[in-house]
């Protein structure tokens, strides 16, 4: 593949540069040329002015006869021009030149016998009555000097093109080098080699940077990965438990139930555990859904403080039965953004678990706060609490501390709580320190109250 | 009661026309979204359950279409997502209620009959006043009594009540008590609906002889006055 680099995004930006470099090498030419043509022609006329500045004061002082010495001298002086014609009433009586017409200031000739051939500019006055002087000079030389310019111009532009190709073949090719390893890794990691990372050159160029940020998707798509697959593991594993119950239910029942009231009380049971199960692949989908994302539609302004109240008039006669007391210490007025709903299943979930985890007498406590721009919602209880190591493993899906198996539920809990807080943008996280367990959910305060 | 079922799924019609069929219910199956509007344009039908996925059909569209067609028959929408946002579409839709799938025949039975009462009684204003026996729920000024002395209710209580008193005489479950009293959407792991049960019986019941709310077994709850 030849010309494969050709097609690559650094020979096209050598080959656009390139371009506007020659085409600021052409302009650059073009003006030097118009300006030294100018200037050049500015000296001639300017030396012939001299000349015949010289030549006026020669007249003016000593006459015609010193006026003609004055030419000659000129003529056969080193710095001069090359034509000199002084003639009077139309006659020439010095110089180099043969009759010609008697105009004055700037004059141009054009190439004729009178000149050899060849074009003259230069200055024509009268000195006195019939008196006439001209000097000029090729302007031949004028073209000589241009051709010099153009020479380097020309040479510029085809230096700049060379090395714009060179340059541009070069970074194509170190660029193609570099992308075609970034594409075999991509493949070999599509291959199964999901461990494999793109490489990077620690220069921190753009591809560096684009290879950077595809290792960290490939990083988080590896993490995700994992927590399906342990998630997978789980399910499998936590399904396993009611359904080998719910089997031996059935099997007991169909060895042991002799009248219709015991087959009732064991299909009631097996109900049980199937609704069990059921549920447990509810939460699980639930969970997928509101990690999905799609939820925020359903956002409006809500007020917390209010929202808390509720939650505590609906747990209340609960934690009343199970000994427990259940307080409100709230700010008011701090109001977020959020889904009714999800919230009140959150908060739900922080409740059950004081309820359901703790001894009774426990008292359990919903306290809600402001703290730099954030509304902080916490659930607390003076329960025995969680070791701190384990704070980390209490959000995992269908993780259960060993105390709790016995207890109804999935451990699923927290983990449904944290998805709802992450897709409000809140942080959750099990406060450290302190008697029994406090749960923290800092919800970021809403800005727009229209 | 003549009862149309669009449903694609053998196994969850069979269970619903055999819970239905028990309660001496004529039901009408039918497998396909299309074919199941034409036969709700023919009408005759004391109520619809129309699932959400159908051929031909969708349940969502099925629905919004009858209703841009003027038909008043109530609607109980079928669900197998227990997505959040399928049951405000199903309602926003036109449905009446929703029901997860899958579901008890208590759920089932107490949901059609909360449906079909509500549409019978669409016409009649809003009632002031619900009494059952010699309970009064005033609704203007919220207020209880029972043979004449007033009862203190705590708000949610008071609606607790109010929503049995509306069903009076019916079961109502567990779950239509989580949703519609508390608009809760999910199945908590605590006793909320027993304990506040519990709280609103100490207050309505106790001491006033003949109990006006019953525990139904394996259904749920229903206030009767005999």
């Amino acid at each position: 593949m030849p010309i494969r680099f050709l097609r690559t995004e650094g020979f096209r930006l050598s080959a656009l540069y390139a371009g506007i470099f020659s085409l600021s090498i052409l302009a650059l030419g073009v003006f030097v040329l118009v300006v030294t043509d100018q200037a050049l022609r500015d000296q001639i006329v300017q030396f012939s002015s001299a000349d015949i500045a010289a030549v006026r004061n020669g007249y003016t002082n000593e006459g015609v006869q010193e006026a003609r010495e004055v030419v000659n001298q000129l003529m056969a002086g080193p710095v001069s021009s090359d034509f000199y014609l002084l003639q009077q009433n139309g006659k020439p009586i010095a110089g180099n030149m043969s009759a010609m017409p008697e105009r004055t200031g700037t004059v141009n000739i054009a190439p004729s016998a009178a000149t050899g051939n060849r074009e003259v500019l230069g200055a024509g006055a009268f000195l006195g009555p019939g008196l006439y002087i001209f000097t000029g000079s090729d302007t031949g030389r004028l073209r000589t000097v241009q051709t010099h310019i153009l020479h380097v111009m020309l040479a510029l532009f085809g230096g700049a093109m060379l090395l714009a190709v060179a340059g541009g073949t070069l970074v194509s090719w170190s660029f193609l080098r570099r992308t075609d390893a970034m594409a075999r890794a991509c493949r070999d990691i599509m291959d199964g080699d999901l461990k494999l990372r793109l490489p990077v050159r620690a220069t921190g160029d753009q591809l560096d940077r684009l290879a950077g940020a595809i290792n960290e998707m490939l990083s988080r798509i590896g993490q995700l990965m994992d927590n399906l697959s342990q998630v997978s593991n789980d399910i499998a594993h936590d399904l396993r438990t009611p359904v080998t119950h719910l089997r031996h239910r059935l099997e007991r029942a169909r060895a042991e139930c002799r009248t219709p009231e015991e087959y009732a009380a064991s299909l009631d049971a097996a109900i049980a555990k199937a609704d069990e199960i059921l549920g447990l692949f509810a939460a699980l989908l639930r969970i997928a859904q509101i990690e999905g994302g799609e939820r925020r539609s359903a956002f409006t302004n809500l007020n917390l403080g209010a929202l808390l109240e509720q939650m505590r008039e609906l747990f209340d006669p609960v934690a009343e039965e199970a000994g427990h007391s259940l307080h409100l210490v709230s700010a008011s007025g701090l109001v977020i953004r959020g889904d009714r709903q999800l919230l009140t299943q959150l908060f739900s979930n922080l409740i059950e678990n004081a309820v359901v985890h703790t001894p009774s007498g426990t008292q359990i406590t919903l306290a809600l706060r402001a703290t730099s721009g954030q509304a902080v919602a916490e659930v607390g209880d003076d329960g025995p609490g969680v070791p701190e190591e384990e704070h980390e493993r209490l959000f995992r899906r269908l993780y259960r501390r060993e105390a709790s198996r016995t207890q109804p539920g999935y451990g699923l809990g927290l983990s449904l709580a944290s998805a709802i807080a992450e897709l409000h943008g809140a942080r959750i996280r099990i406060a450290k320190g302190g008697p029994g367990m406090r749960v923290e959910v800092s919800f970021p305060l809403a800005r727009d109250l229209a | 009661m003549k009862i149309l079922l669009i449903e694609d799924d053998q196994e969850t019609s069979a269970h619903i026309i055999y819970a239905l069929g028990k309660e001496g219910h004529e039901v009408e199956l039918c497998h396909d979204g299309n074919e199941g509007l034409e036969r709700a344009r023919g009408g005759g039908h004391g109520a619809l359950i129309v699932d959400r996925m159908l051929p031909g059909l969708d349940g969502l569209s099925l629905v919004r279409r009858m209703r841009e067609e003027g038909s008043q028959t109530p609607v109980l929408f079928l669900t197998t997502m227990s997505g959040l946002d399928d049951r405000v579409e199903g309602l926003q839709a036109g449905a009446d209620d929703y029901l997860v799938k899958p579901f008890a025949f208590s759920e089932l039975l107490a949901r059609v009959h909360a449906i079909t009462r509500r549409s019978q009684r669409a016409g009649e204003s809003e009632p002031v006043r619900l009494r059952a026996g010699d309970l009064e729920v005033d609704l203007i000024r919220r207020t209880v009594q029972r043979a004449g002395r007033t009862i203190e209710l705590q708000a949610q209580e008071f609606r607790l009540l109010e929503f049995l008193m509306r069903n009076v005489g019916r079961v109502v479950t567990r779950t239509m008590l989580l949703e519609k009293v508390w608009d809760l959407h999910f199945d908590p792991r605590t006793n909320i609906v027993e304990t506040h049960m519990s709280r609103l019986r100490g207050k309505v019941d106790r001491g006033f002889g003949a109990e006006l709310i019953h525990t139904v077994r394996g259904a749920g709850y229903t206030l009767r006055a005999d």
